[in-house]
């Protein structure tokens, strides 16, 4: 039962980050590879907030989605100036500089030591700290994230991140300037991420900085890319399949040895014939075609 | 020291250029951002281990097989997925996707069939020569004098016909169709030229220092920094990048530490695609032409 409960805990914090990559990526068009670098400013804000100053998780999770979002801004004003090619390799270099510094300032992260011992949620007086409480939490989130987008993206804001993404200099001529719309996209995409960074914090009540690598970003990219994106129920197909086919895989009684391999080649193989047959992925809308 | 610092950073610098240019001439001409590249290079690093562990082959004979390898791994990821993909006219992101597609079925193969472990092919220390007043070792003078090699070939390429042709298709192929060319064929071609560069530097790299199935991730990476730090329009730019980033990583090590390597490279890449996207060599461009 507890297993259930976890992989449930997992699927609520992957879609909170799916639906915030969705945003950026599949709404605004913007293939961004440093949204794992968020997840993790996220998990380290509210962890530090917490264990450093015996913050509430409620109110450090406020504040992480602030700071995230703060942080966006400087990975968002150089590079959403870059297009195409140039602005995933921006994004790329983002990354590795906000997991090099996660992994090497230890006096402020602990570094790869990690940090443990990170307090479980609690709110009035109530504990999460049992499997279906964090189920409750997690998927509560993960609803409001999910209502957010659709919110977002169906206002007339949403249509404008998707006529930047068809056509940017259609977007001008009807006075709408694409990079403040971007900038905000990003800067949304990256608090929510920082809401399942959070989470996912106060699950495990450990983090360390290889849960927020390049190889994690690349992960959601690849969750949206299978699912697909543009809309609310691509990202949702992705986040259920690439979350549950570990443990069937495991129920299939291949050995743990060879079943992450095994895993990512499945993956792989999806990517490479989604991409040639089927570029919106398996449910979305919009696949850089 | 310094002397010494830079001398081993020329070496490494030497090695990370033959890798960039091979992707760098890959990302000019047909405009993929060949992410596979280094999936590429770890095939070759694990051909090359396979071929003299497990079948104790003569190594020219290994080398040739790991060179062939990588060049027929290259022209199998254009025939198999980017060829379909450059059919349906379809943005460069989608063949990054696909690429990165690639890379990720390759490197889990290698893992599976060779395990994650780190192997090596040279125990203990190795020879080292003393230069002047600098100690290298036999690998780094092995990997300098290919680079001087790789050089020299490359120019000479450049000034042939065929060299000529390569910049005609980079900068415009369907013109090269025009004059009665096989675009499909030349494709083939800068992608096996490509891939064999890779695994020169991989033959090299992982015969001094070992490989395990991610060293491909970090040779790419390095690749794309060098190609925009050198700058992209110009094959050039990468051999320099590729210099350029192995002695700044030298001094980096240096004046502060390993750990922070990473970190100095890719703040440079940043710093490069903000403030000089046309790359060290590159003519003053608009952001938006680059």
């Amino acid at each position: 039962m507890n297993y259930l409960l976890h992989i449930l805990v997992m699927i609520g914090i992957y879609l909170i980050l799916t639906q915030s990559l969705n945003l950026v990526m599949g709404y605004t068009g913007l293939l961004s590879v440093c949204h794992a670098a968020f997840y993790g400013i996220g998990a380290y804000a509210s962890t530090l907030l917490m264990t450093s100053w015996g913050v509430n998780f409620f109110v450090a999770l406020i504040a992480s989605i602030v700071i995230s979002m703060l942080l966006s801004f400087v990975v968002s004003i150089p590079t959403l100036r870059l297009r195409g090619d140039y602005f995933v390799l921006g994004t790329l270099g983002f990354q590795a500089i906000i997991f090099g510094i996660m992994y090497n300032w230890i006096s402020f992260t602990r570094g790869p030591y990690g940090i443990p011992g990170i307090p479980s949620p609690s709110l009035f007086g109530f504990v999460f700290d049992s499997p279906s409480s964090y189920v409750s939490l997690t998927t509560a989130f993960a609803l409001l994230t999910v209502g957010f987008v659709y919110l977002i993206t169906s206002s007339q804001f949403g249509r404008v991140l998707k006529t930047i993404r068809e056509d940017e200099i259609a977007s001008q001529a009807i006075g709408k300037d694409p990079l403040f719309f971007k900038t905000t996209s990003f800067a949304l995409g990256a608090g929510v991420a920082a809401i399942a960074g959070s989470l996912y914090a106060g699950y495990m009540r450990y983090i360390d900085p290889t849960s927020f690598t390049i190889a994690e970003s690349l992960f959601l990219i690849t969750i949206l890319a299978i699912g697909g994106s543009g809309n609310i129920k691509g990202p949702i197909v992705g986040t259920v399949i690439l979350v549950v086919l570990p443990e069937v895989l495991r129920f299939l009684q291949i050995p743990d040895t060879v079943a992450p391999n095994i895993r990512m080649m499945l993956y792989a193989l999806a990517l490479i014939l989604l991409v040639i047959y089927r570029p919106r992925g398996l449910a979305g809308e919009y696949g850089f075609e | 020291m310094l002397p010494q610092l830079l001398a081993n950073g020329l070496c490494a610098g030497a090695l990370y250029a033959i890798v960039a240019l091979g992707f760098g001439i890959i990302y000019r001409s047909t405009g993929v951002f060949h992410f596979a590249h280094g999936a590429i290079y770890t095939i070759a690093a694990y051909l090359t281990y396979l071929m003299l562990v497990a079948t104790n082959i003569w190594w020219p004979v290994a080398v040739a097989v790991a060179l062939l390898g990588a060049a027929f791994s290259g022209v199998l990821a254009e025939l198999l997925v980017y060829r379909p993909i450059q059919k349906r006219r379809a943005s460069p992101l989608a063949a990054l996707i696909g690429s990165f597609g690639i890379y990720l079925f390759a490197v889990n193969l290698i893992a599976l069939i060779a395990g994650n472990e780190t192997k090596v092919l040279r125990p203990g220390v190795d020879i080292t020569f003393e230069v002047g007043s600098v100690i290298l070792t036999r690998f780094q003078l092995l990997g300098f004098a290919t680079f001087v090699v790789t050089l020299v070939a490359f120019f000479l390429f450049k000034k042939s016909r065929l060299g000529r042709l390569l910049t005609a298709f980079s900068d415009n192929p369907a013109l090269v169709e025009v004059l009665g060319w096989n675009a499909s064929v030349i494709r083939i071609a800068i992608f096996a030229a490509g891939s064999l560069l890779a695994g020169i530097s991989a033959i090299i790299s992982v015969m001094d220092i070992g490989m395990d199935p991610h060293v491909g991730m970090s040779a790419l990476l390095i690749s794309a920094v060098a190609v925009v730090v050198g700058g992209v329009k110009l094959f050039e730019g990468a051999i320099v990048g590729g210099v350029v980033l192995g002695i700044v990583q030298s001094l980096v090590v240096w004046q502060f530490s390993v750990r922070w390597m990473d970190v100095f490279t890719f703040s440079i890449l940043v710093l490069f695609l903000v403030l000089r996207p046309q790359g060290l060599l590159g003519k003053k461009v608009r952001l938006e032409e680059v």
